[in-house]
């Protein structure tokens, strides 16, 4: 079963709507919001604090000075924070769904699976973005993080931004429909989770690692969300190599979107349902 | 004797049910293994691109951070079930614990086998074992036990904190965003010198989450460091003990909160 039944038309309008069903959800908890701005907060001091301490004996370290590799390890913070969204605690994880048998009325509305999960996927992003943005303009604000090379040069990061969500959902989406194969992910994901960590330059920027390490993630998908916007917008990289990597965002987004579609069709044909 | 034993036959179902999963199973593994030697690695990346911090050198950085993986492995292998607690408690699992002949704590824990602890442990030792000669310290019986117990004092520790907060699900409380954030405040922060951090933060990561008592006050008190502590360095010493106590003061909060327990049909 990998299509919706014959005479429902998918009413686009409808579907689109569900991507607000997260952020609504944390948005209707004001102690919940609270919390995460003191979670948040928190972090961006101790964030600035460990970075401060590294380089308070010396000036440049991989081509980074102290407000460049702090202002990236700050941002690389607000991005990775995902706005507070528990989907494991809401059961609503693919996996979930797989055990449960519930991935069987996915199947079955009038808004086909892939929709479904891009309208989520889209929506859960989207929110954790606004905590991003709101995060990165106080941070501003404070002096915390610095602003961009120049300004053609912070548009240029946020268009590299939206290339490496492209890719960032892709690989979410790859790893949830591992389930259909394998009935759990959980060690897959976390796994996943820990590589895109250290690979996208979350942990650390790249560009302290070994010279080896860095040529193996440039071929990477990771570092497409993280590292490469955020090298540009601290000026660590030129114009050139950003276009180079830009290059290589636009190669994983047609590749991973081109084997999700893949993917997807034959997951279809293997839904099954455990005990329901 | 008889607890141990039914312990012992509990744990090895879990084990085999785990193992069915194979590519799961390994995965587990293979995720414990690479967390820890992440860990070594941005460790190393950083003791190498930056001089000491705060006056520790890099051996015995290093030595904390190893004090601290080894803390952890033993936490993922014992008590690491406790973060499931709002899971566990979602889909009404303590209503069946509760008629059963065995502590609820004691079945949470036994709830599933935690496979990545093979991982965190082996890579832990090889850490720890790597890090001893480099951490320049003049190595006794006496020091050598205090390491001991003080991995010990940190497994509980970090047990502590994680029981503490999964507690308050037995009451309805919405924490596992919480039990997260507190396990990564502490895999992001505990490899690291407190006294780098100004003196409410250090505070805060002292008295408010307990992340100095895991590692960073035993390692302190190992290599001489307690001057920046913040604390006497008898306090600093007794970070073990602290640990201990702490673990029995959760578990006391978890029989209050678990003697409020209404059943997630309220």
């Amino acid at each position: 079963m990998a299509e919706p039944l014959p005479g429902y038309r998918p009413r686009t309008r409808w579907s689109w709507r569900v991507s607000l069903l997260s952020g609504v959800s944390e948005l209707s908890r004001p102690v919940r919001l609270t919390l995460t701005l003191l979670r948040t907060t928190l972090l961006v001091v101790l964030v600035v604090g460990v970075w401060h301490a590294l380089y308070s004996h010396t000036r440049v370290s991989g081509g980074l000075d102290a407000e460049q590799a702090t202002s990236y390890a700050v941002l690389a913070m607000l991005l990775n924070q995902q706005g507070g969204l528990d989907r494991m605690a809401a059961r609503d994880t693919v996996l979930d769904h797989v055990r449960e048998g519930t991935i069987l009325y996915w199947y079955l509305r009038p808004v086909s699976p892939r929709r479904y999960h891009l309208a989520r996927g889209l929506g859960d992003q989207l929110y954790a973005l606004c905590w991003a943005g709101a995060g990165y303009l106080a941070c501003l604000a404070a002096g915390v993080v610095g602003p961009p090379a120049s300004a053609p040069t912070g548009i240029l990061a946020l268009v590299s931004l939206g290339l490496g969500q492209v890719v960032l959902y892709f690989l979410t989406l790859l790893i949830d429909l591992m389930c259909f194969w394998s009935i759990t992910n959980q060690n897959a994901v976390f796994v996943y989770r820990f590589v895109y960590d250290l690979m996208s330059g979350s942990f650390a920027p790249l560009w302290l690692f070994p010279a080896w390490f860095q040529a193996f993630a440039w071929f990477l998908p990771f570092q497409a969300a993280v590292n490469i916007p955020l090298s540009l917008y601290i000026g660590r990289i030129p114009l050139g190599v950003f276009l180079a990597a830009t290059g290589v965002q636009l190669a994983w987004c047609l590749a991973l979107g081109a084997l999700s579609f893949f993917v997807w069709r034959r997951a279809g044909r293997r839904v099954t349902v455990q005990g329901g | 004797m008889k607890a141990v034993k039914a312990v012992m036959a509990i744990s090895m179902v879990n084990f085999r049910g785990r193992l069915e999963y194979r590519a799961d199973f390994a995965l587990g593994i293979f995720l414990g293994i690479l967390w820890q030697s992440s860990i070594l690695v941005f460790a190393t990346v950083l003791l190498t691109r930056f001089p000491g911090l705060d006056g520790w050198t890099r051996g015995e950085i290093l030595l904390l951070v190893a004090m601290r993986l080894l803390s952890h492995g033993l936490y993922v292998m014992c008590f690491m079930n406790v973060s499931m607690v709002p899971y566990i408690v979602a889909e009404g699992r303590i209503d069946g614990y509760l008629l059963r002949p065995m502590p609820v704590f004691r079945q949470v824990m036994l709830s599933r086998f935690q496979i990545n602890a093979f991982g965190d442990l082996s890579v832990a030792c090889t850490i720890f074992a790597v890090s001893v000669p480099q951490a320049g310290i003049a190595w006794t019986p006496t020091k050598a036990g205090y390491i001991a117990a003080a991995v010990f004092g940190g497994m509980l520790m970090e047990a502590a904190a994680q029981t503490a907060i999964g507690s308050f699900s037995l009451r309805g409380a919405a924490t596992s965003v919480w039990l997260h954030w507190v396990d990564d405040l502490m895999a992001a922060f505990g490899n690291y010198p407190l006294s780098i951090f100004a003196w409410p933060l250090r505070s805060a990561l002292t008295f408010g989450v307990p992340l100095a008592f895991i590692a960073y006050l035993p390692a302190a008190t190992v290599t001489g460091n307690t001057a920046g502590t913040g604390l006497p360095p008898l306090i600093a010493a007794l970070a073990p003990a602290i640990g201990l106590a702490a673990f029995i003061a959760a578990r006391l909060l978890w029989h209050r909160n678990l003697n409020r327990y209404a059943g997630i049909g309220g």
